[in-house]
């Protein structure tokens, strides 16, 4: 395996986060944060509960407006994005609590990540002709590669509500796949797993990020993986970044014990 | 004693001296069912799309088949006239997604309950001043009148009328099943949430799916039209389709067709074996007793999703 | 040697005789003879791929020079680990075409132990399925002095090792194509170079003692065995077989590549090792393999299927299976059986066995086997009554597999057969089964003083079983002979057979008894979680764990009245009404191959277990009702710590011996 603690060459800022301020209410969620993604690398958002992770994913993502700051992807303002605009210009990603269609298949899932992809348009593919039906078969073929990489073709035709949790989780990050992300979003990818399906998830980020290139940027609280899959880590905590850098740097921050051991903020 | 010898053991004795004529009899009743199918399948795909009991079905029904009527009577050849009625389905489809839909999005549901009372009124009022308020009848030029199969008497517009809704059903069961917008739609129904994060754009799929429900309507009208003639009663029998969605359950296309099909067959035999010793005219509450008795037993319906309490 | 020789030619024309006694030389036959049928099949992407014997031929051509190029000698063993994949399956038919040696070892083998077969072995090449062997023989390489190149069949996660002599079987095949291009004679000539003495492959065997030990296979062990056995059932090029036992076990190499390499038939992988039924399902096997653990999870799965479906599904099953019991395995033997019963045997074929066969993927089976372990009658007969051929032998990898196999019409659910071909089978004086047959291997490697144990100077074979041929000539397997013991008052103790009457109950996994010496027998038992799970669920009994589970006095209760059933059994039986089992305790923890309490085959080490848990079995014989032990465990997050369950001891009823009761061995089969 690669070595994981080594430098790498960082590609180009994909994401830049500038002074984002979110509030809900009086509420004070994110306060000011910036930092960016660079292609190819493998970025964590970590921080303990309630440090303001998933709130900083949801702005990215288009689910919340932050009030100040801004957000450039691929060297536009993306200050008014919603989600399905972030969908549509390469960001996928996973949810904390699952949001997959239960009832449905495990390929009928991954195969929704391809909607975005269909080049046809959306009303006249309703007719199931031609250019339409190929444009499936090329579809399906790619998902069966993202089927064959997780490593989840058993349950291709079982309903993704009957699959235990950590198949469920590989599956959502098989839809996220599917669409052919620049960036990839993951909101706690091993939140509720054990040790193995955690080794097992560490395994498919890094080889996701290694076989077909993708960016990826997570959001995580166990430290462990983190320190051990990303190349870069921000660090929050009431809402504000304490700390930025390789995983050495982060591991020996002062402020990042401190956040992690329940130090008294003054 | 004798009202209870006629309701339990007298229709069975009729029904085994004459075999024949009980089969005659049920097939008419299934046959007539399968519009009660269409009709309910129209209410079922809105509802597994969008999660709203559309009240104005029975109108969409109406409205349709007063557009074909309308556009026939102006002189328009009939394949014209079927063209330009989908086009108008299409376009109400549209406007309720953009007029009603859109601004309501993330409401309640019973919100959007009244919202699609209110568009039944609209489309009621547009239908009177666009065509007038009076009894039309339809003649597509359908085959009708009867014949024999194996001794057993079968209308032949009830046929057709059954063939084409097969054939209707089959072509949505495919369109389902098979197509990424199929697909689309069922991602939509099962999660909203996690469809938009995907990127499904809802508006479309809206737009869609009130489409195939006035395709759905279209059928639906133009057989009933046909038989009962084009009047604003055809917007009530469209809510006989109600029990149907009790018996099927809301959420399930399968039982939307097997619950027409029950409905249309309990109305015409109730009426021939039970009908004499409870006065007639059981027909038209025979439907709602059977529904009663599900909800009583079953109140899922006979395919709807399984209510399961886990402790 | 010498006067085994003229035994080991085969037919003439036959696989086995010289021109076709290598595999190599088979597979230019099937080439030759029916180009265009199927050879092997492989789900890729979700559709399944098919190679022609034409194709195969291709394939195997293009590693063999490959190898050649890369410089692999005659005699030289080559290492193959993975999945059943065709390209593992071809590389060691490309290995033998240079007189190379494969050693197939087992995939989910770790480190250490792949390490001890890459040494013994001396092996020169590995050729791996994917990353997950890299990694494994990566970490060891350093100290498998001889191991100098590395070939793996799937890229993914590799791209970056940087690692000399790591080379991608896509690679390898290029190169060989250039190198048969220079030399195009090169590959007939060395095909024709081989012969059926030389050594086809090496078997490690896990063994339940010590370290493995290298089984050596000649082609001709392997191929006229497997003939014998082509010949027994009829096997020809129309069945299809599916391929998902361990490649490293020689069953898998007899069924899924000597027999059909003789007799011309195709091989399907399945796409992944948990698509196995599904793959079953599509495939339609016609020629199938289970050990008695497989075919026993398929029944419980059926059975929990059942449970949850409606009122008159399950009425129907019920009654027809009831049916089905009664005369299903009488029609499959050919018996007599009233018009009345077939037609409504023939009705349940519609309507229950048909669908059942159909889900199950063995609707075209028309010959399946199980060994390796003894079967649990009652589910031996379900498959049977289906009208499902399936039968039992024996063997071991030191007999090329086959040495008895039950004949068609002649299926006792107690016995393993009769012997096939031209096997000799004799009991020696104590008790021990000998046999003598071609497929009798030609030595452990390296090892003389085992092979020499093994087998006489004149070929006779020890099993190591203890058994005796019945009556009706057919084989009937006790115990492992060693292990057959004595009870304190003299009587036979036969730890084996006891522990496979419990583990016939579905809710006994595995069972570990002990007896000999003492003055009466006792077992620690493992439960089947997901049975009693099932069975908690049902009546209402909380749990969280196994550990829970296991200290539940309702569970206890329900292990004893399987206890208590096999000790009725035993009671009918006057040799063995004394090992009745009085004590018993329940296992806080699953026993497990990676605690090597179990072996890779998941067979009970009975001797490794009577030592880790000798505290337990002291408290058996004492007059405790409970012990505490001390236990390291493996936390799930890879931490290691002790813990101190106390276990609960119970008593089971013993029954007294019926007078003049005949010994009916296998009640529950009736």
């Amino acid at each position: 395996m690669t070595d994981p603690g080594s430098p790498r060459a960082l590609g180009e800022v994909i994401l830049a986060v500038d002074g984002i301020s979110l509030a809900f209410g009086g509420v004070k969620a994110l306060t000011d944060v910036s930092f960016d993604v660079r292609e190819g690398e493998i970025r964590a958002i970590i921080g303990p509960n309630g440090a303001g992770k998933s709130s900083m994913l949801n702005c990215i993502n288009g689910f919340y407006k932050p009030q100040r700051g801004t957000i450039t992807y691929r060297g536009k303002s993306v200050h008014q994005m919603r989600s399905h605009d972030a969908a549509a210009s390469g960001i996928a990603r996973t949810f904390q609590n699952i949001a997959l269609f239960k009832g449905m298949t495990t390929l009928d899932n991954i195969m929704t990540g391809r909607l975005l992809k269909m080049r046809t348009n959306f009303l006249l593919d309703a007719i199931y002709l031609g250019p339409a039906k190929r444009e499936e078969m090329r579809n399906r073929e790619f998902v069966e590669r993202i089927i064959d990489f997780l490593e989840i073709q058993a349950i291709r035709r079982i309903p993704v509500g009957k699959l235990p949790y950590g198949l469920q989780k590989r599956v959502e990050l098989g839809r996220a796949l599917a669409a052919e992300p620049k960036l990839l979003l993951l909101d706690e990818p091993m939140a509720g797993m054990n040790t193995e399906e955690k080794e097992d998830m560490s395994r498919f980020i890094l080889d996701v990020n290694d076989e077909f290139g993708t960016t990826i940027a997570l959001i995580e609280h166990d430290m462990g993986v983190v320190m051990d899959i990303s190349d870069r880590i921000v660090v929050l905590d009431y809402g504000r970044k304490i700390a930025d850098g390789v995983p050495d740097e982060v591991r020996r921050n002062q402020g990042v014990i401190e956040a992690y051991l329940g130090v008294a903020h003054a | 004693m004798e009202f209870l010898y006629a309701i339990t053991i007298g229709p069975f004795v009729q029904i085994a001296q004459d075999p024949q004529f009980f089969l005659e009899v049920l097939v008419g009743g299934l046959l007539s069912g399968v519009l009660y199918s269409l009709v309910a399948l129209g209410y079922v795909l809105i509802y597994k799309a969008s999660g709203v009991f559309n009240y104005s079905q029975g109108i969409l029904v109406l409205f349709a088949a007063l557009t074909l009527v309308g556009l026939i009577e102006k002189g328009v050849p009939i394949w014209l006239a079927a063209l330009l009625t989908i086009l108008v389905t299409t376009a109400v489809a549209f406007a309720v997604e953009r007029l009603v839909l859109r601004p309501l999005v993330n409401q309640a549901q019973i919100i959007l309950f009244m919202a699609t009372i209110g568009i039944s009124f609209f489309l009621e009022g547009l239908g009177q001043i666009m065509w007038g308020a009076n009894v039309r009848t339809l003649d597509l030029g359908l085959p009708s009148g009867p014949f024999i199969v194996g001794g057993v008497l079968i209308q032949k517009f009830d046929l057709v009328a059954a063939v084409t809704a097969g054939v209707l059903v089959t072509v949505l069961a495919l369109f389902f099943q098979k197509t990424a917008v199929g697909r689309a739609l069922r991602a939509v129904a099962d999660d909203h949430q996690a469809a938009l994060s995907v990127g499904i754009p809802l508006k479309q799929i809206w737009i869609i799916v009130w489409t195939v429900a006035g395709l759905v309507a279209l059928v639906a009208g133009v057989m009933w039209g046909t038989n009962l003639g084009v009047q604003f009663s055809l917007a009530l029998v469209a809510l006989r389709a109600l029990p149907v969605l009790i018996l099927g359950g809301f959420t399930s296309v399968p039982g939307a067709i097997v619950g027409g099909l029950i409905v249309g067959a309990a109305e015409k035999v109730g009426e021939v074996y039970w009908g004499p010793a409870l006065g007639g005219a059981i027909e038209d509450w025979i439907a709602y007793v059977l529904a009663l008795i599900f909800l009583l037993f079953r109140p899922q319906g006979l395919f709807g999703e399984r209510i399961i309490e886990r402790v | 040697m010498a006067e085994r020789l003229d035994r080991t030619t085969g037919v003439d024309g036959e696989p086995g005789s010289p021109g076709l006694d290598t595999f190599p030389k088979l597979l230019l036959r099937n080439a030759k003879l029916r180009p265009e049928r199927p050879a092997m099949r492989e789900k890729d992407l979700g559709i399944w791929q098919t190679w022609t014997w034409r194709q195969a031929l291709d394939e195997v051509r293009a590693i063999a020079c490959g190898l050649a190029a890369r410089g692999l000698k005659r005699g030289e063993k080559v290492a193959v680990i993975g999945d059943n994949r065709p390209l593992l399956y071809w590389s060691m038919i490309a290995t033998q075409c240079l007189g190379g040696v494969p050693v197939p070892i087992y995939q989910d083998s770790n480190a250490a132990e792949m390490e001890f077969v890459l040494q013994h072995a001396e092996v020169r090449f590995a050729i791996v399925e994917d990353q997950e062997q890299v990694d494994k023989l990566l970490e060891i390489k350093a100290r498998c002095k001889t191991l100098t190149q590395i070939f793996y069949g799937d890229p993914r996660g590799l791209r970056n090792y940087v690692e000399e002599s790591l080379y991608s079987l896509a690679f390898l095949q290029d190169e060989g194509r250039k190198f048969d291009a220079a030399h195009p004679d090169f590959f007939l000539a060395t095909i024709a170079e081989g012969s059926g003495g030389d050594p086809a492959s090496f078997y490690y065997t896990s063994g339940t003692t010590g370290q493995p030990k290298g089984v050596i296979l000649s082609f001709d062990n392997v191929i006229l065995t497997s003939m014998a056995a082509i010949r027994f059932e009829g096997l020809n090029e129309r069945d299809e077989a599916l391929a998902y036992l361990p490649m490293a076990w020689i069953g898998d190499n007899v069924f899924s590549v000597a027999q059909a390499y003789c007799a011309g038939f195709c091989v399907a992988c399945p796409e992944s090792g948990a698509t196995v039924l599904q793959d079953l399902r599509e495939i339609g096997p016609t020629y199938f393999f289970a050990p008695p653990r497989i075919w026993e999870n398929i029944l419980t799965n059926v059975m929990i299927r059942m449970e949850d479906a409606g009122r008159i599904k399950r009425w129907l099953f019920k009654t027809f299976m009831a049916h089905a019991r009664r005369v299903g395995t009488r029609i499959l033997d050919g018996e007599d059986v009233s018009l009345g019963d077939r037609a409504l045997y023939a009705l349940g074929g519609l309507l229950i066995y048909g669908p059942l066969k159909n889900t199950l993927g063995m609707s075209r089976v028309r010959l399946a086997y199980t060994a390796g372990e003894a079967i649990g009658p009652d589910i031996f007969v379900f498959y049977r009554s289906l009208g499902i051929n399936v039968k039992q032998l024996y063997g071991s990898t030191e007999s090329s597999v086959f040495v008895t196999i039950q004949p068609n019409g002649e299926i006792y659910p107690d016995t393993v057969g009769k012997p096939i071909g031209d096997v000799e089978l004799r009991i020696a004086e104590n008790g021990e089964v000998i046999f003598r047959s071609a497929g009798v291997f030609r030595e452990y490697y390296k090892n003389p003083q085992a092979t020499a144990e093994a087998k006489t100077a004149d070929g006779w074979m020890h099993t190591g079983d203890a058994g005796y041929i019945d009556a009706r000539g057919h084989l009937k397997i006790i115990d492992r002979a060693k292990d057959v013991g004595r009870l304190n008052d003299g009587t036979m103790f036969a730890p084996k057979y006891l522990e496979n009457k419990l583990k016939f109950y579905p809710f006994i996994k595995e069972a570990v008894v002990f007896g000999d010496g003492r003055d009466y027998a006792v077992v620690l038992i493992n439960f089947d979680m997901s049975a009693v799970a099932n069975w908690a669920e049902r009546n209402g009994v909380p749990y969280t764990s196994y550990g829970e589970l296991a200290g539940k006095p309702e569970v206890y209760g329900l292990i004893r009245g399987n206890i208590e059933g096999v000790n009725r059994d035993l009671a009918d039986d006057p040799m063995l009404a004394s090992s009745q089992i009085k004590r018993f305790l329940i296992l806080k923890k699953e026993l497990d191959a990676d605690d090597g309490e179990l072996t890779r085959t998941r067979k009970v080490r009975r001797r490794f277990i009577g030592e880790k848990y000798g505290a337990l079995v002291e408290a058996l014989y004492s007059g405790k009702a409970t012990c505490e032990i001390e236990l390291q465990v493996k936390f799930e997050d890879g931490r290691t710590g002790t813990v101190r369950p106390v276990i609960s001891i119970a008593d089971a009823a013993v029954f007294a011996p019926r007078a003049g009761a005949a010994a009916p061995l296998l009640k529950k089969a009736s």
